[in-house]
């Protein structure tokens, strides 16, 4: 088996120089074609991989700020909700207490209002009813005159008279 | 393989042997092809065969990785992607390619020839010495032989030669011992006609499919054995 490899495998030297050329060239077409742009765009991919996690993380930590800043301003909101209300009942209250001590005062004073008219107008009617008694008596008297009369028709008639206008002076 | 007479031509002083430069251009052209063809329209989102040759260049980086320290190890990519390209498509070539004319081969798996597998070793011998060579200076190259002390050199220069013999002759006898089976299963089947052909393809399939298996091993094995050797150059103590 020796000595026919020996006998078969005799040096070719010039295969030994054209494997090494082969290969070189092979070497440098793999370099142009493929080596080349392949391993160009493994490192773009990987840098860009890095980038995006480190943007992802920022990303998370700006969210994180916004939801923080969002809570607060919820919590704010809530606050000022609550002394809107309390505000708007307080003056709610005032105001009822305000339009009823109005309405108290504005039913003082009809009342005394009212009763002053009352008071005036009695006053009148008083006044409008002397003057026609004295009316009345004065055309009576003046008709008694004119008639004829017995002294003791006259002295009743005087007497009833001046009986009837006593009393509403007395009241 | 071994019967036939073996084809030569000769340019100026140096003998050529027709299979060996045949099977290389053939082997030259589809590692092209290969590469030339999965590397169009590189982009950011990789294609089929994009990812494919990424894979393989992954590949091929973590074996240098395994023996060549991290630093350095970005310089020998491309030689060794290359490397491992061309020992896997030589050694799987004689599997499916086998043309012989007039008894003398033709096209066949170049690894099958021990003075292209040895060429092949010696470019790695040469490779991790010049490798040594650049990082250590001159002074300190020619002191790794004498190291640990000066009674090593004698081991240390026969280290070298080992190296360079065994890193060539294990693909040769794998590859070589593989087509000779090959070839042999087949002149069984043309033994006595029909009942031999039945009864040899599945051994030669079977067979075949072993062959792609160690033709695959074996470019593993000697990407593996050649940074292993360049590492150790570099590593210097």
């Amino acid at each position: 088996m020796l000595s026919h490899l020996v006998i078969d495998a005799t040096l070719y030297n010039g295969d030994s120089i054209f494997y090494v050329v082969t290969f070189l060239l092979l070497m440098w077409l793999v370099k142009i074609f493929a080596w080349g742009p392949i391993t160009k765009m493994m490192q773009q991919r990987s840098d860009k991989i890095s980038d995006d996690i480190d943007h992802a993380e920022k990303s998370r930590a700006e969210a994180a700020d916004l939801a923080d800043q969002r809570q607060e301003a919820l919590k704010g909101s809530r606050v000022e909700a609550q002394q809107i209300v309390s505000t708007a009942k307080s003056d709610g209250q005032e105001q009822r207490g305000q339009i009823i001590n109005k309405a108290e005062a504005d039913a003082q004073a009809l009342k005394a209002k009212a009763k002053d008219d009352i008071a005036q107008e009695r006053e009148a009617a008083l006044v409008g009813a002397r003057n026609d008694v004295a009316d009345l008596s004065i055309e009576i008297a003046s008709k008694l005159i004119q008639r004829e009369l017995n002294a003791s028709d006259q002295k009743e008639l005087i007497d009833s008279y001046i009986e009837g206008l006593g009393k509403p002076h007395e009241s | 393989m071994g019967s036939g007479t073996v084809s030569t031509f000769q340019i100026w002083k140096l003998t050529f042997s027709t299979a060996n430069v045949l099977s290389g251009l053939v082997v030259f052209i589809l590692a092209f092809a290969v590469i030339f063809f999965t590397s169009r329209h590189v982009s950011m989102r990789p294609s089929k065969g994009q990812n494919f040759l990424e894979w393989l260049i992954d590949f091929t980086n973590g074996i240098l990785k395994g023996s060549i320290p991290a630093k350095e190890v970005s310089g020998f990519g491309l030689w060794g992607f290359t490397l491992f390209l061309f020992l896997f498509l030589s050694n799987q070539l004689g599997l499916f390619f086998n043309v012989a004319i007039n008894g003398s081969a033709i096209v066949r798996s170049p690894t099958s020839d021990p003075i292209v597998t040895l060429t092949m070793s010696m470019m790695t011998v040469v490779l991790a010495n010049y490798a040594g060579l650049k990082k250590w200076g001159t002074k300190g190259y020619l002191a790794s032989f004498v190291k640990p002390s000066p009674m090593f050199l004698a081991s240390n220069l026969f280290e070298q030669v080992s190296s360079f013999l065994t890193l060539g002759l294990r693909i040769f006898g794998i590859i070589f011992s593989g087509e000779v089976l090959l070839e042999m299963v087949w002149s069984l089947a043309e033994l006595k006609g029909i009942p031999t052909l039945i009864a040899a393809v599945p051994i030669e399939m079977a067979w075949q499919g072993l062959s792609v298996f160690l033709g695959s091993i074996q470019a593993y094995v000697f990407l593996t054995l050649s940074s292993v050797y360049i590492g150790r150059q570099l590593e210097g103590e």
